[in-house]
């Protein structure tokens, strides 16, 4: 069963059609990382299939649950960590953590076993006792997307996670996601191509909410005839549709 | 445990700490009342009955009070500018979860506000201790859901930049519709109806009429406890279906 799959996924705001009978299959251990440009409807996608945002038709299944009508059944097993950094700004990070895990309904030993893993895989520790509004902002959009992992989601939804990080920050982040990855099936969209790049499975390029390609980057520079992430991209969306 | 009640207790918990955290909300709600108790006190009982503590008391709780909407507001508008809220909606917390988090996390200050203000008026008038001290802290209990109800209702519609400033219509209103500061008595009988409309008169007569004793008073009571009981229950259900649109809107 893959862990993701969409069938004629679309949303429509208004005049504005943002994600046009999308058809998306993402299997299980999976790192699928989605790109195109502003508006090109990654994260409606992303809202649709973590259920924030209800589809105007068509149906996407999780776990080979519906988003539709078994949006309680898709909770269970997805996690996001959003654009922006979401975090509880006057609790310290080992209570945001406690926070959100006992939200999600893990027993206190689960909680005492997920905090050392989020403590040893994103090197929190140190700032257990730190407010999270006085970390910096690495630091604190490190903690947004751990508390991603306090449900231990089998499916992760990371919407552009390196938005705003230097480029330390940025790397160290990457390998994070990276080692997130043997354990769980992750979605990232992002501008930064060099992220696709390094960290993706598969890449699927997104344009005026539809779908331009699915494979994986050797796929994606043999169709473009480019070397990069970066100019097959730019290949792509300024090309692409005259191509297909 | 059920797992509704232990999702209400985990966001109760988190948004007290959020509350006593920022000093301006201790300031607001306790510090400024407290010192407006004893000084107006000092210096106006012996000018005009409005100020003796069996009067100043109650206003000074339902008025300390209404900063529960200035608050309660700002923490969900806050809450929904950032990102947090809408990571949450992910989980399978439901929207009256969200609402009865905020609702309970902010009721204790509420009581307590009461509490404090009575026992430090008591001390300085000691004919304050009683029975009717003990009714008005338990009535308190539903002034202060009207104005955590209101602050809960405006969170949710309002961004966290309008809320400061529609929330001080709302402390304004406590000031100068509720005839704390001031007798009633010689204003247009207009004027006197529309406030009685108000659920700011209503709540410090509530308060004030249970301190005083009710007995002889048991239609202005009861009056007053049923448009304030209305009041809650109305802005407290507006508070569930705003939230609730926004929650689906995202």
């Amino acid at each position: 069963m893959q862990a993701i799959k969409t069938i004629n996924l679309s949303k429509r705001y208004k005049d504005v059609l943002a994600v046009d009978d999308l058809n998306l299959e993402v299997e299980n251990g999976e790192l699928f990382a989605l790109l195109g440009v502003n508006g090109a409807g990654k994260t409606t996608t992303i809202k649709m299939l973590s259920t924030l945002t209800a589809p105007t038709s068509g149906d996407a299944l999780i776990g080979g649950k519906s988003v539709l009508t078994e949006s309680d059944s898709v909770k269970e097993i997805i996690d996001i960590s959003m654009q922006e950094t979401a975090i509880a700004r006057k609790l310290t990070v080992e209570e945001n953590i406690e926070f959100y895990a006992n939200l999600n309904g893990r027993t206190p030993s689960e909680i005492v076993r997920i905090k050392e893993r989020i403590y040893d895989t994103f090197g929190l520790k140190p700032y257990a006792n730190k407010r999270a509004n006085k970390l910096s902002g690495g630091w604190q959009r490190k903690l947004s997307i751990a508390l991603a992992l306090t449900s231990e989601p089998k499916v992760l939804f990371l919407d552009e996670p390196t938005l705003g990080l230097d480029v330390i920050a940025r790397r160290e982040l990457w390998n994070t996601i990276r080692a997130l990855k043997e354990s769980t099936t992750i979605i990232l969209t992002t501008h930064y191509m060099e992220e696709a790049e390094y960290l993706a499975d598969r890449i699927g390029v997104m344009k005026e909410g539809r779908l331009l390609f699915v494979g994986t980057k050797e796929e994606l520079f043999a169709l473009t005839g480019t070397s990069s992430v970066e100019e097959a991209f730019i290949d792509l969306v300024t090309t692409g549709e005259n191509r297909k | 445990m059920n797992k509704s009640v232990l999702r209400v207790l985990v966001l109760t918990k988190r948004n007290l700490k959020e509350l006593i955290r920022d000093p301006l909300s201790l300031v607001f709600m306790i510090l400024l009342p407290l010192t407006m108790e004893i000084l107006f006190y000092y210096l106006f009982h012996n000018a005009t009955s409005q100020f003796e503590m069996k009067y100043l008391a109650p206003g000074i709780v339902v008025f300390s009070q209404s900063f529960s909407t200035l608050f309660t507001g700002l923490l969900i508008a806050l809450d929904r500018s950032t990102a947090f809220l809408t990571r949450l909606y992910v989980t399978k917390t439901k929207s009256f979860e969200f609402i009865f988090g905020y609702l309970f996390s902010i009721l204790p200050t509420a009581i307590l506000q009461a509490i404090l203000f009575y026992i430090v008026g008591g001390v300085i008038d000691p004919s304050l201790f009683g029975v009717g001290m003990l009714l008005a802290i338990v009535f308190s209990v539903i002034t202060g859901f009207f104005f955590i109800g209101f602050g809960i209702f405006l969170g949710s519609v309002c961004n966290e930049k309008s809320i400061g400033g529609i929330s001080s219509i709302v402390i304004a209103g406590q000031s100068v519709l509720s005839g704390m500061w001031f007798p009633t008595e010689g204003l247009p009988d207009g004027f006197i109806v529309f406030m009685k409309c108000l659920p700011f008169k209503n709540a410090t007569d509530l308060i004030s009429i249970s301190t005083s004793g009710i007995s002889g008073n048991e239609q202005s009571f009861l009056v007053s406890l049923a448009i304030v009981c209305a009041y809650a229950v109305a802005v407290i259900l507006l508070g569930i279906i705003f939230f609730k649109r926004q929650m689906t809107s995202k």
